[in-house]
């Protein structure tokens, strides 16, 4: 089986979907490389350096498609290249199956099986394959860059002897896997980084970048961003309001804004207008990584890099990855061949194209003459499910005060109770017994009472010593086998010498082995 | 000395007992708190031997030195980890104190009698107070010795199968004769038989029937209560050992003797409700022995357990920041507790947080583990109790559990037809690594299995828990 990777025939493209490298990786699979003449090119891979890996190098796309069963790619393909496939090739690449509905028809009525990389399913298996998430590291990277090239004054704050330098204030909205690789970026640089996202959960993961989230006030009910599997929903108009009334707010005191915010499927939605531009200081720049599907910006032109009315910097780069293309080739390659991997089960290049596998399942769009797109949910949740959490209800101060009186009036019934009972009990000895078992009987209730309050103030550490002490106490006994000594019947004598003998051994040895404990338990 | 002066020094002697037990909150207050309990007794027994009424000092003076130094050769030469038993032996002869004490008054009373229809010089000592009841408090006082004997009958021969099986000399299993509860409440209802046929005048031979009969009640319950519960047994048998106390203060009309059964008492029947509730079990189910029905199969358990070398946890200790220890009775069995001490100073030197998590029924009496852990110098504020620590095993990254079972096992939170379910138990497994020191694959005490040994983050470290814990120290940097 052969794998073959052409040349981007779109003008701004510069990755290439295979390296040297990977197919050194590709060849311990079983498979057999090839690479069009020049692919790797514009990303800095010679010919030589694929032949060099043992990857065939050919003349041209028609001669290596027709040769390969898996054909590589970056961008979708044209529907002229579409055309060059025979039926039962495997096109692997960028594919935007729900934007590009006409060239799904194409590809299956050709009959070439299309795995989209934009389709990878987001659970953890797949992670080592979602080109989309390692293309949007380095585009957030690549934005800060961008942003730093053509902002005039330094990042990080510095103190110098010709003078004070404030530092950058960024705001990055969206805190996908771009805006947080624009966060870490941002913050490395020494900038101020505020970040804001609709989803409250990702808060965290923000702070965990060094950057200040953004907090909304604002109540919207239960977003789940683990429904849209971890991708943001649109939100409601009134949420919408709130948000920008946020982003007009921050807009005149920050230098540059990085805006990422997408939602699938759908128009980037506009969240940095026109007249919060207009309040940003002249060289201020602002990023916008949602050009290619409209821009997040009003004032973003795709591709372009603007100057506003007053001076602010507006750019709409949409091949950031492309222009770090060895980066972005590296990464994509891997992502292609970590795919092959899961291709290819057995690792002796034959594939197993197993409809099953919720990860190929997943990224298939066409199979067999067959449109599979949408795909059906996979049986594995993207990410666990957020419970949003609870929030124990507050208790009002009412309600506690309440709750306090009852507890309070609960347990003076129960004390109330117990007393009335003692009480009753004792009346009803005291109207039998003679006064000088009473006198008594005061005397053991009263012990009783002191007992149990002195008894549970006791550490829980010292139990034992307690034991202990309250073992050498209770030779107390030796008081009532002292006046029997004194008897005149020698039965008794000899039982009260016992008695003596062993509260004697008691007493003494209960109190030695406490001060034995006590004497150990040191601070330390 | 005059009637007075003893009163005064009884009650200097109540009263210090009272400090005494009321000291033992902290630990620096405790030290001080056991010179109150000394002095107090101290007082109590010179004001008694030099009071009215006691005659014969030529036969006390020898007696109490003799068994003060027997006192102070056991308390010297006893190991801490016999603790327990020394604490059960201790209580079994309280308990026979009181049975001879109590029959001393059953031949004075006999012998009252007799003087009173001869009529002849008036009696001195206790015979004297005796000769002064009148009927109605002459029954009274055969109740309370009555009640005096059965009680101290039961704490001596309950202590010392207590004793036995602490002391390993007797199987730790719950056993019963044939007939099992049925035998104690019988023997139970014909002790009452007795006290009522004793105080309408039946003789001495009720009294020493009831005492065989004590005697056995005392044999039988504590053979029927298993290893794992002797907590609340050795804490039950101090509880009887103060009441007996008590009992005989009523009889003999001493009101220091009734304070200090009271208080006596009272301690020990608060720690056995502490030592019930850590273990979530009913006194009544305790005292009824084993453990209470289960109400179905118990939960299945995946997994194997994986065992480990002494290699393994060095290095994950060596890597570890903080590391939580929880000793159980399997640590007091093997003596391990200094190499757990060398073993925590060697960590804590590392910079490393080394704490220790103490279950309330941890070890065969209550605060066990600490009195052990304090014998091998480890610092007292870093030996926290359950609650205190709890939440932290989620933060830990690696829990050492040496010798203990039941109060670690997860099954008493998840699987509901466990018979410890509902238990608190140490939430060890919470902690990204741990570690159980145990001798092999057998049950505990409980003879419940343990699905924390089968989880996936937990190790088994076989083998004597002294051998492989100095073991490790070499490895540690």
């Amino acid at each position: 089986m052969r794998i073959g990777a052409v040349k981007e025939r779109h003008d701004l493209e510069t990755r290439v979907a295979m390296t040297p490298e990977s197919a050194e990786q590709l060849k311990k699979l079983g498979y057999s490389c090839a690479v069009e003449a020049g692919a790797g090119q514009a990303a800095g891979f010679s010919d030589d350096a694929y032949r060099a890996a043992g990857v065939t190098v050919v003349g041209s796309a028609a001669l290596l498609i027709a040769d390969a069963d898996f054909i590589a790619k970056v961008r979708p393909p044209t529907e002229a290249e579409i055309d060059l496939f025979a039926a039962g090739k495997t096109l692997i690449s960028f594919f935007y199956p729900a934007q590009n509905g006409d060239l799904l028809a194409r590809a299956a009525a050709v009959g070439v099986n299309v795995i989209a990389m934009d389709m990878v399913p987001r659970i953890s298996r797949a992670q080592k394959m979602d080109a989309l998430s390692s293309m949007a590291n380095i585009a957030g990277y690549r934005a800060v860059i961008e942003a730093s090239s053509n902002f005039g004054r330094f990042f990080t704050g510095q103190v110098t002897a010709a003078g004070k330098v404030a530092p950058a204030k960024v705001l990055v909205i969206g805190a996908g896997v771009a805006g947080l690789a624009a966060i870490g970026t941002a913050t490395s640089l020494g900038a101020i980084t505020y970040a804001f996202d609709v989803r409250p959960e990702v808060a965290e993961q923000i702070e965990s970048m060094g950057a200040e989230f953004v907090y909304l006030d604002f109540d919207n009910g239960s977003e789940d961003g683990a429904a849209t599997g971890g991708y943001a929903a649109p939100s409601s108009p009134e949420f919408r309001e709130k948000q920008l009334a946020k982003f007009r707010e921050l807009a005149p005191q920050i230098d540059i804004v990085i805006t990422t915010a997408l939602i699938p499927g759908r128009d980037a939605p506009k969240l940095w207008l026109a007249d919060m531009v207009a309040t940003m200081r002249p060289g201020s720049v602002i990023v916008d990584l949602a050009a290619e599907r409209g821009g997040n910006c009003d004032l973003t032109v795709a591709d372009q890099r603007i100057v506003s009315g007053n001076g602010v910097i507006v750019i709409g780069y949409t091949d950031l990855p492309s222009r770090m293309a060895a980066q972005a080739s590296t990464l994509y390659a891997n992502n292609i061949r970590h795919m092959m991997t899961d291709l290819t089960p057995a690792k002796d290049g034959a594939p197993v194209h197993n409809m099953e596998d919720d990860v190929i399942r997943g990224s298939t769009v066409t199979y067999q003459g067959q449109i599979t797109f949408p795909p059906p949910r996979p049986k594995v949740q993207a990410i666990s499910a957020q419970k949003p959490q609870q929030k124990a209800k507050e208790a009002t101060v009412d309600e506690k005060r309440a709750q306090a009186a009852a507890t309070f009036k609960a347990q003076t019934k129960s004390q109330g109770l117990v007393l009335l009972g003692a009480t009753a009990v004792l009346l009803l000895v005291g109207a039998y017994a003679p006064p000088s078992f009473m006198s008594h009987l005061v005397v053991f209730v009263l012990a009783c009472f002191v007992g149990f309050q002195v008894i549970w103030n006791v550490s829980h550490s010292l139990h034992t010593p307690l034991m202990a002490v309250t073992n050498a106490v209770s030779g107390i006994v030796i008081l009532g086998a002292l006046p029997q000594i004194g008897s005149g019947n020698w039965v008794v004598v000899a039982l009260a010498s016992l008695s003596v003998l062993v509260a004697a051994i008691n007493i003494v040895g209960g109190f030695l082995v406490t001060r034995r404990m006590l004497a150990m338990f040191q601070k330390s | 000395m005059t009637f007075g002066t003893v009163s005064a020094a009884y009650i200097a002697a109540a009263a210090l007992f009272i400090l005494s037990l009321g000291g033992l909150s902290g630990q620096e207050s405790a030290k001080r708190a056991v010179w109150y309990g000394i002095v107090g007794m101290a007082l109590a027994v010179i004001a008694t031997v030099c009071g009215p009424g006691v005659g014969r000092l030529l036969i006390i003076g020898p007696i109490i030195t003799g068994g003060g130094l027997l006192g102070y050769y056991v308390a010297n030469r006893v190991q801490m980890t016999e603790m327990p038993q020394l604490v059960a032996a201790l209580h079994s002869v309280v308990g026979l104190a009181a049975v001879f004490i109590g029959f001393n008054a059953h031949i004075e009373v006999a012998h009252v009698a007799m003087h009173d229809a001869a009529g002849g010089s008036p009696l001195l000592g206790f015979a004297g107070i005796l000769a002064h009841k009148t009927p109605v408090e002459l029954a009274i006082m055969k109740v309370e010795v009555f009640l005096g004997v059965f009680i101290g009958a039961i704490t001596f021969t309950g202590s010392i199968i207590a004793f036995c099986k602490l002391a390993g000399k007797l199987d730790g299993k719950a056993r019963k004769l044939p007939g099992g509860h049925i035998l104690n409440a019988g023997a139970f209802t014909m002790s009452v038989i007795l006290l009522l046929m004793y105080v309408s005048g039946a003789g001495a031979w009720t009294l020493l029937l009831m005492t065989v009969l004590a005697l056995f009640i005392g044999y039988h319950l504590i053979m029927g209560i298993g290893g794992a519960d002797m907590p609340v047994v050795v804490s039950m048998l101090n509880s009887y050992s103060g009441w007996a106390a008590a009992a005989i203060g009523f009889t003999l009309g001493n009101d220091l003797l009734i304070v200090t059964g009271a208080l006596v008492g009272s301690s020990g029947a608060i720690l056995s409700y502490i030592m019930c509730k850590a273990m979530n079990r009913s006194f009544v189910s305790v005292i009824l022995g084993g453990f209470g029905g289960t109400t179905g199969p118990a939960m299945e358990i995946s997994g194997e357990q994986i065992a480990t070398d002494a290699d393994g946890v060095a290095s994950a200790l060596n890597d570890a920041d903080s590391v939580i220890i929880v000793p159980g009775y399997g640590m007091a069995v093997a003596q391990a507790q200094q190499s757990v001490s060398e073993l925590t100073r060697k960590l804590r030197a590392a910079g490393k947080d080394v704490r220790f998590a103490i279950h309330p029924v941890a070890g065969r009496l209550p605060g066990h583990m600490n009195v052990l852990l304090a014998e091998a110098k480890v610092p007292y504020d870093i030996v926290l109790e359950m609650d205190e620590i709890n939440d932290d095993f989620s933060k830990t990254d690696v829990v050492i559990v040496i010798g203990s079972n039941d109060i670690v096992n997860p099954a008493a939170q998840e699987d509901p037809n466990s018979p410890i379910a509902g238990m608190p138990v140490l939430e060890v497994w919470k902690a990204k690594q741990v570690f159980v020191s145990k001798r092999g694959q057998g049950t505990g005490y409980s003879g419940i299995e343990n699905p924390l040994f089968f989880k996936d983050n937990t190790r088994m470290f076989y083998g004597d828990a002294k051998v492989s814990i100095s073991g490790l120290l070499p490895m540690l940097r």
